[in-house]
């Protein structure tokens, strides 16, 4: 290596190298930590470091080891207030009945401050005697957890450890994710629907009339999605505009609920995205060669017939790429369906919110966002290869 | 026939795209309280609300100040890693598009956890430092998207008849190369200004109610109650869109960097 | 660095005709394992027009980059003035270029691209304006010394780059087809003023081009490339009368050349015709040669006329006859072989398909031997 290329290269690093720390520590740091924090739960394992060395040789059915009872009473001797704490607050929440077991057994240590003193934990409640009970605390010693990725979908583990359907009345995660599926489908359909012909359109127009047509995808996608959810509110109102429309028109009666409905909700995406539609399309379309449809009706194909068999092959890869990139984004919605939509239409990142700032259940929040990053990255490398520059981000 | 079917459908194509944006425009101008139409008078009073009321005041000024400093931030940054990037090839240019570009494409509330969970530890949240580092995440894409294009375009050639003409690399730098990249550099950083102007979610997870930003602000309201201020903050960000997008096209025609035919 | 007998720092004591100001070394360059140059030297004399001339890729602008300090040769070295440049960063290598297009900066207005070089060397402000000023009456551009690059035509363009490579006087002028993206009519005149600049000021220009006529038009040498290397280095005369290798004849201007074997002094070809020469370039009895004979050097002549003693004299058939103005462009086949010829109009008027015949000198022919 030469001293000009060694000094280019290093120049390089000294230019890059800012950036890529930036992001490192800003950006992948903490998709790890979500990473981390979905399959990652050490609350009950710091709680309980004793216990956890010696629950082997336990049959999970029969009555505690000796062992186990005394390690356990180690651990609620040994560990600090507060997590315990956390560890009893989690355990609570899988079983319920543990807070005041807990603090049952830990004022009856209290009362034999002496670590020699033999206590029998079957004495103090006879709730210990239940194997139903240690398998709550032993199954999560480990610090790794499926449990939070299996929530998602609203599985859990059973008392033999296999994976088994949650009870419908705790299942309703999965939810998001067919409605947000469904929702993004619908939009990428319909973007397909406008966006298709619009993009011929433009293409098949020159000058000023293509100028207008592309401005008008343009701006809205310069335009703050604010502005563009705040119009939308106000024309979907009972007494908004459209509504307005359809009455002065008399092509409807009284109002059409609008606003807090799928439709809305569908409508509003489907204009904010379309632009990423139309323009993959348009850019392919442009780049045929404009005799071609000329060519298929001379050589004797009906309009229909050579829009199928020849407009359409050749614009498929931008319909594949737009319909990638409208669905890849569509599917983090999180701001137009918190202003439009009611609560049957929020999406996976609603409910992700919800988890972080409201139950503030983070390994919830992450094990979902785990998922919906890792289905968003899936389909980031299918549009990578199939080439097109990522448009702008919701 | 067909030619009607296409003018009525691109007509229709352009008002669903058109309308939305601007519907809520005129109510800006309306005296009634209730956020709706029709309108019953015109008064400016939403506008004089928005700046005497405290709470938008103070939006206006945090808006102002995460913006700004997050276009100054990830101008520096992006551009840093553009000149880096500039004329790479193979390998390392795969590696910055997939490293640089990321952030565009990571749904932004996995985002907001995860800063969430990172930032409490570092004491970041509920900062300025905090919200205009997230900001700074998610903009800076479209400075190196724009820097690079810049860069892309100046002619090689230039670079070195500047050296020929006895120019040191350092100074290249700064009378040819970086002159000729400003309207990339100052195009990412009207994007990363935009894009933080915009920003809601990050600002929700990431801000305390000291950084409540124009936009969090209207995020609340929306959802709360529906105030006509509103209308008057859309009128100000079209206006603010339409300024900094004519800022964008007047640099990208500036006249100096355009033939206007020979001069004979 | 290679076998000079002198100690680096100095040039290497050739007796040469007057010092040369430029002397590549035995150059080679090689991007991985493609070899673009080999073993390439050549001196430059100051004050010296040479033209680098060749087909694209046969190493002419790879030179000029390597003496303009653009690429670093693999092997060898470059000398300015006796002093060894070729690690030495090309902003301190003090040589003008006129680029191929122009590369103007679009960002200054003309002024202050001709003042760029100077006020990089830190010329006082005031002597920068005097001296931009005298540049730009010299290119008769006064008036537009506040436009912008973009807003010239093409010719003010060419002439405002070669104020810019000229202001800060240089030693060596480097031009890298300078007048390529001029039309025809404005690269014929740029071609006698920058020619007229090379006189008066004395410059010594290294010019880089593919077109044969502007080199003719504009050198005192030519060095002609081919694939890496100086195929012959001349004066545009000695290049195009006394062409050395097949490639030169053929590369310079066109010509016929004719195969055979050299017997008796003379050229005998496949058709045992036998040919005059002007005298054998150190091919011996029996070497099978290529003689190159200039198509305006022959004649056609009426079929039954002899030609002047000693001249050559082959029989054939009119194939085909262009009309170009002021002369003829006839296709003969003759001897088994296919013939151009170029002459005057004059009182001809042969029919494609006739028999002909065609004369030329002894003096005319030039045998190649490689």
């Amino acid at each position: 290596m030469s001293a000009r290329t060694r000094r280019r290269l290093l120049a390089r690093g000294a230019l890059l190298s800012p950036l890529v720390l930036f992001l490192f520590f800003f950006f992948f740091v903490p998709l790890f930590n979500v990473m981390r924090s979905a399959i990652y739960d050490p609350v009950i394992a710091r709680a309980f470091p004793v216990l956890s060395r010696s629950v082997e040789g336990w049959d999970r059915a029969g009555p505690p080891t000796p062992d186990m009872q005394e390690a356990l009473i180690a651990d609620l001797r040994g560990t600090t207030p507060e997590v315990l704490g956390d560890a009893v607050r989690r355990l609570n929440g899988m079983s319920s009945g543990f807070r005041s077991l807990m603090s049952k057994t830990t004022r009856a240590l209290e009362a034999a401050p002496d670590p020699a003193t033999r206590v029998d934990l079957l004495a103090v409640d006879a709730r210990w005697g239940d194997p139903l009970r240690w398998q709550a605390i032993v199954d999560n010693l480990s610090p790794y957890t499926d449990r939070f990725l299996l929530a998602a979908f609203d599985l859990e583990r059973d008392s033999t450890g296999a994976i088994a359907a949650m009870p419908p009345e705790r299942a309703a995660n999965f939810a998001y994710f067919t409605r947000t599926f469904v929702i993004s489908a619908l939009v990428t359909g319909l973007c397909i629907l406008i966006g298709l012909p619009y993009a011929m359109l433009a293409a098949s127009v020159r000058g000023r009339q293509r100028q207008l047509l592309l401005a008008a995808v343009l701006i809205p996608m310069w335009t703050s999605i604010l502005v563009r959810a705040s119009s939308w509110f106000i024309l979907m109102q009972d007494q908004g505009l459209i509504n307005g429309a359809l009455i002065g028109s008399g092509l409807s009666e009284a109002a059409v609920p609008l606003l807090f409905t799928r439709t809305g909700v569908v409508l509003s995406m489907t204009h904010m995205l379309l632009p990423f539609m139309v323009l993959p399309v348009f850019n392919v379309l442009v780049a045929i060669p404009g005799n071609l449809m000329p060519a298929a009706a001379a050589l004797g194909a009906n309009p229909l017939r050579a829009f199928w068999h020849v407009l359409l092959p050749l614009a498929a890869r931008g319909i594949v790429s737009g319909s990638l990139l409208v669905f890849m984004t569509s599917i983090g919605f999180y701001i137009l369906p918190a202003i439009l939509g009611g609560p049957a239409e929020q999406l996976i990142s609603s409910l992700i919110a919800m988890y972080s700032t409201k139950a503030a259940n983070w390994p919830m929040a992450s094990a979902l966002g785990l998922i919906l990053f890792g289905i968003t990255s899936m389909l980031y490398v299918v549009f990578g290869r199939i080439g097109t520059t990522p448009a702008r981000r919701n | 026939m067909l030619r009607l079917w296409k003018l009525a459908f691109g007509l229709l194509a352009v008002l669903f795209l058109l309308v939305p944006m601007f519907a809520i425009l005129p109510l800006a101008f309306n005296d009634s309280s209730i956020l709706t139409y029709p309108m019953t008078g015109v008064s400016m009073r939403w506008f004089s609300e928005l700046v005497e009321e405290n709470i938008w005041r103070r939006a206006i000024l945090n808006s102002l100040i995460i913006g700004l400093s997050t276009a100054v931030f990830a101008s520096v940054l992006g551009t840093l890693a553009a000149l880096g990037l500039r004329g790479s090839t193979g390998r390392l240019a795969r590696f910055g598009n997939l490293i640089f570009l990321m952030p565009m494409v990571a749904p932004i509330v996995v985002l907001g956890v995860g800063m969430q969970l990172m930032f409490t530890r570092l004491g970041l949240n509920n900062t300025y430092l905090g919200v205009i580092i997230a900001h700074t995440v998610i903009s800076v894409p479209f400075v190196v998207i724009s820097v690079s294009a810049a860069l892309a375009g100046i002619d090689p050639a230039l670079e070195r008849a500047s050296a020929n003409l006895g120019a040191s690399p350092r100074a290249t730098f700064v009378h040819v190369t970086l002159p000729l990249a400003r309207p990339g550099i100052l195009a990412g950083a009207i994007f990363a200004l935009a894009t933080s102007l915009d920003e809601v979610v990050l600002t929700l997870f990431l801000g305390g109610a000291g950084q409540r930003t124009l936009a969090r602000e209207m995020f609340a309201q929306l959802r709360e109650n529906l105030t006509p201020v509103i209308a008057a903050v859309s009128f100000v960000f079209i206006v603010g869109t339409v300024c900094l997008g004519a800022v964008n096209v007047f640099l990208r025609n500036s006249r100096r960097f355009r033939a206007e035919g020979p001069a004979e | 660095m290679s076998a000079t007998t002198s100690p680096a720092g100095t040039a290497p004591a050739h007796p040469t005709r007057p010092h040369p100001i430029i002397r590549c070394d035995r150059l080679s360059k090689s991007y991985g394992t493609v070899r673009v140059m080999e073993n390439l030297s050549l001196d430059i004399a100051p004050g010296e027009f040479i033209s680098l001339l060749g087909p694209s890729g046969s190493g002419k602008t790879t030179l000029l980059m390597m003496i303009a300090g653009f690429e670093e040769p693999t092997e060898g070295a470059i000398w300015l003035d006796g002093r060894r440049i070729d690690a030495v960063a090309p902003f301190r290598r003090n040589m003008g270029m006129v680029f191929q297009n122009y590369a103007l900066f679009p960002h200054m207005t003309v002024a202050q691209n001709i003042g760029f070089p100077l006020k990089m060397r830190g010329t006082p402000r005031r002597e920068i304006a005097g001296r931009v000023a005298r540049a730009l009456e010299m290119i008769e551009l006064g008036a537009l010394a506040d436009r912008y690059p973009p807003q010239l035509s093409g010719g003010q363009q060419q002439r405002v780059a070669l104020a810019r490579a000229l202001v800060f006087e240089p030693r060596v002028v480097l031009m890298d087809e300078p007048l390529g993206a001029l039309d025809k009519r404005l690269r014929e005149q740029m071609q006698l003023d920058i020619r007229d600049l090379h006189r008066r000021l004395g410059l010594t220009v290294i010019f880089v081009t593919h077109d044969q006529s502007e080199a003719l038009t504009m050198s005192d040498r030519i060095a002609v490339f081919n694939k890496g290397r100086i195929e012959q280095i001349g004066t545009p005369d000695d290049i195009y009368d006394r062409p050395r290798t097949r490639f030169v004849a053929e590369f310079i201007g066109e010509t016929n050349l004719l195969t055979g074997r050299i017997s008796g002094g003379q050229l005998r070809l496949p058709d045992e015709t036998r040919l005059a020469l002007a005298d054998g370039n150190g091919a011996g009895e029996g070497d099978e040669v290529v003689v190159s004979v200039r198509p305006e050097r022959m004649r056609v002549i009426a079929p039954g006329t002899m030609p002047e003693p000693g001249a050559n004299r082959l029989e054939g058939a009119l194939r085909d006859v262009v009309y170009l103005g002021d002369h003829l462009r006839l296709q003969i086949d003759a001897a088994g072989q296919a013939l151009v010829v170029k002459q005057p109009r004059a009182g001809l008027a042969p029919q494609p398909g006739a028999r002909v015949a065609l004369t030329f000198d002894a003096a005319d022919t030039r045998v190649i031997t490689s």
